[in-house]
């Protein structure tokens, strides 16, 4: 049985995350949402994702503190940050620790599901169901 | 004269003027007067004495000045009398003999004229005197005729009330009459006559400040007193009914406040339904006609150059009517006016301007005081209901009616005016209502101009702190708009596949329209919050606004890792407010609140909000975890223009405090004892 990718989505708008994980599903991915970064960090499980997706602004703790984190923990996990935030500052750090792109809301789906491509690798992206 | 003269004292000034009194400068002129000219004090000391007095009766001015002239008249006896006479009536003119030092007697002709000081006292007597021509009559031309030998008279037209003679006719010929009865009928006989014409003297003795213009055509009873009209009347049936034409009836009337025992004599004019009525008598003691003269001069002079518009009216036929309505049992003259809106046409058309000042012949811009001596209903031609209520006012027995209302020009302009009537005191025979009515057209736009600059003011407060939540609103907005792009796009996806799951796109596309009511909702509120609008007055519930106020900060709040606790009392009442200004005062708050735990950045990171109710006023208290408002600041900081703030205008807290002030509530603002500030308002519970 083929591995299906795992995504981790952390967002505190219900309506985004019903989104992003319902498009990862057409596209053959399998998620796992989160309503905020200490959910996230709390839950065992979500160590074995593949990539994760965050918000930057959230109640309790931000996307930025979470890349931080999980940098600290010596993670390497991919992350997306999507955000509709438009700092600079917060862009270019997230990109030192090593974010995998930051994609501004809202986004493209071609764009976000290239990046995530780029992220879990092609040899692990499922064959789309075609028409 | 030598050097050691000048060392000696002044001579004094010599105490005795020769015959130029201290008071110099008409003497002066008068020195040159062909005629005798001699001022006396009230007391008859002769102050002044001109040189052509010197000429006519031989005394020089230094044997007369300080004197009084008794000593030079053959009628000394009289003259207390004619003294307190001439001060009383102010004129005096006749023909009198005074003795010259030779002895002889000289016959002149002399008018004395009483001066009178701003107060109505007399000040003195200026005399005027020429050798009376051979015959001793009074050379009348160019003489003033006393007004004491004048007879006050009047023509009056009792041709309307031929039946009520015939009445009078008929009782009087009836032994077994009921004498009240005719009593009754003779005082409607003047009530019933009218006046055709009056003379100088009667429109002074009781024509009030009305000119005689504004006489005529009125009825007798109006200006002729009241204890005497019974016998008038009589005095009229008599002259109407006597066989004997150009007879004159004759009666001795009681004093009456206005002549001392008058003498009434009344006979018909050639004219039919016409009387002459001439009254003789000097003017009562107890009523100083020449001081009352001089007080009414004055008072008119006031009243004429009064800033204020003064309107008189006489409504004394009105006072009559609402008397009647009285009677019937009406209370409720409103209700009453409801059923006869033609009682206030009848007001309007009927009830009489007698006399106006400047102030109102400019506030209409009439011509003159013509212009505006019509029945009042000019003054209403805007606001009817004012006269309405004016009619109300009397009916009730107010001493007084005010109200801001309108009032139209002559040129057609409409003007805010401060009206304020004053009902005659009692029903007394010259019933007079004065009308008052104050421009206030300046005041009122000065006012509505300051409420706009308030309106505009908190309009631009509102955006300022909009402004502030940009990031917040964008981020907010942002996050619906993200979910229908990538839903739409998700179904787009699935609509491309060849298991079309439409369970799946139902789902997504109720998603969609979710997310799109959502983002239409928070452009609603911002929308709100930004118009430019007037405040308006409905019911409100603090909590529900409160709540409101939270959603435009909660990404705010919540972005920046901050508590926010909050305490809404149950079943709060009701007050009375404008939602949006209500709102700007609390997001305000907020937003200040997140700022000061922001800038402190250590600590805990809390706002506390609590609602609820006391002592008839709703209450809002926004704590926060900062690091509290300097002491010296707690007392500016609802100034205008005070900030702390880098960037701040300082009107955020004043704003406040003004749309709270305008709610009838106060603000304030203090440091907690656990830490931080803690603002609180308080609104009163109105009518829900």
């Amino acid at each position: 049985m083929p591995h299906i990718p795992l995504v981790a989505i952390v967002d505190d708008d219900e309506s985004i995350r019903e989104a992003l994980c319902d498009l990862l599903m057409v596209a053959g991915l399998a998620c796992r949402t989160f309503d905020g970064a200490p959910a996230f960090l709390a839950d065992r499980a979500a160590r074995g994702v593949d990539c994760l997706i965050t918000d930057v602004r959230m109640p309790g703790m931000s996307g930025l503190e979470l890349l931080e984190r999980v940098r600290a923990d010596g993670s390497n996990l991919p992350v997306i940050v999507l955000t509709s935030v438009l700092d600079q500052g917060a862009r270019a750090r997230a990109l030192e620790l090593g974010a995998q792109a930051w994609l501004t809301k809202p986004v493209a789906d071609d764009a976000l599901l290239d990046q995530l491509k780029a992220a879990i690798g092609s040899e692990h992206w499922p064959v789309e169901p075609g028409p | 004269m030598t050097a050691a003269a000048s060392d000696e004292p002044a001579p004094s000034a010599p105490t005795e003027p020769l015959y130029v009194a201290s008071r110099a400068s008409e003497p002066d002129i008068a020195d040159f007067a062909s005629e005798s000219v001699i001022i006396f004090d009230v007391e008859g000391a002769i102050q002044y004495w001109n040189p052509a007095s010197e000429a006519l009766y031989g005394w020089p001015a230094i044997t007369m000045i300080g004197r009084g002239i008794a000593h030079l008249t053959t009628r000394s006896e009289n003259e207390r009398e004619h003294w307190r006479l001439l001060l009383q009536e102010g004129t005096w003119q006749g023909v009198v003999s005074r003795r010259m030092p030779s002895g002889i007697h000289v016959v002149v002709d002399i008018r004395q004229y009483v001066r009178f000081a701003q107060d109505g006292t007399p000040r003195d007597v200026i005399e005027y005197g020429r050798q009376s021509p051979g015959d001793n009559s009074i050379d009348s031309a160019g003489w003033h005729i006393p007004d004491r030998l004048m007879a006050a008279g009047w023509e009056v037209d009792v041709s309307g009330a031929e039946g009520l003679i015939a009445e009078i006719a008929q009782l009087r010929q009836d032994a077994d009459a009921d004498e009240k009865l005719l009593h009754a009928r003779h005082v409607e006989l003047v009530e019933a006559a009218r006046i055709v014409n009056v003379n100088e003297r009667t429109m002074r003795l009781v024509g009030g400040n009305r000119g005689r213009d504004l006489m005529i055509g009125q009825p007798v009873a109006g200006f002729w007193p009241l204890e005497s009209r019974m016998v008038a009347g009589q005095l009229f049936a008599d002259a109407m009914l006597g066989k004997v034409d150009g007879a004159a009836y004759r009666r001795q009337m009681p004093s009456d406040g206005i002549l001392r025992d008058p003498l009434v004599t009344v006979w018909r004019a050639e004219k039919p339904g016409r009387l002459y009525v001439a009254v003789n008598g000097t003017v009562d003691d107890d009523r100083s006609y020449i001081y009352l003269r001089a007080s009414e001069a004055r008072y008119r002079k006031l009243v004429h150059h009064m800033p204020v518009a003064l309107w008189q009216v006489d409504a004394s036929h009105m006072g009559r009517i609402y008397n009647d309505v009285r009677a019937t049992g009406v209370t409720d003259f409103d209700a009453y006016l409801d059923e006869h809106p033609e009682l206030v046409d009848l007001a309007a058309t009927t009830v009489q301007v007698t006399d106006v000042n400047r102030a109102a012949v400019q506030m209409l811009g009439g011509s003159g005081p013509l212009d505006l001596m019509r029945p009042v209903g000019y003054l209403f031609t805007i606001a009817r209901d004012s006269l309405r209520n004016v009619m109300i006012g009397r009916f009730k027995g107010q001493e007084s009616h005010h109200e801001v209302t309108k009032i139209e020009t002559f040129d057609g302009r409409v003007r805010d005016v401060r009206m304020s009537v004053t009902y005659p005191k009692q029903v007394a025979e010259l019933d007079v209502t004065i009308f008052s009515f104050e421009d206030v057209t300046e005041h009122m736009s000065i006012e509505a101009e300051l409420r706009q600059l308030q309106a505009d003011f908190t309009h631009a407060a509102r955006i300022s702190t909009l402004g502030e939540l940009t990031t917040s609103i964008a981020h907010e907005v942002n996050q619906p708009l993200a979910a229908i792009v990538t839903n739409a796009e998700t179904s787009l996806r699935w609509l491309s596949r060849a298991d079309l799951n439409i369970q799946k796109l139902r789902e997504l596309t109720t998603r969609i329209a979710a997310s799109g009511r959502r983002a239409s909702d928070i452009v609603q509120r911002i929308r709100g919050m930004a118009a430019k609008r007037q405040p308006e007055r409905v019911a409100i519930d603090l909590n529900d606004v409160a709540q409101e106020s939270l959603l435009f900060v909660r990404h705010e709040i919540e972005s920046r890792s901050i508590r926010i606790t909050t305490d809404f009392a149950r079943d709060l009442p009701r007050a009375v407010g404008d939602r949006i200004q209500l709102q700007q005062v609390i997001v305000n708050l907020l937003v200040n609140g997140v700022q000061a735990v922001e800038e402190r950045g250590e600590g805990e990171r809390q706002l506390f909000l609590r609602t609820g109710d006391e002592s008839g006023q709703l209450i809002l208290t926004l704590r926060d975890t900062g690091s509290g408002i300097p002491p010296d600041d707690v007392e500016r900081i609802f100034q205008g223009f005070f900030t702390t703030k880098e960037n701040g205008m300082g009107i955020g807290l004043a704003i406040c405090q003004s749309i709270v002030a305008e709610h009838g509530g106060s603000i304030s603002a203090c440091n907690h004892p656990d830490g931080g500030a803690e603002f609180r308002f308080a609104i009163p519970i109105g009518p829900a």
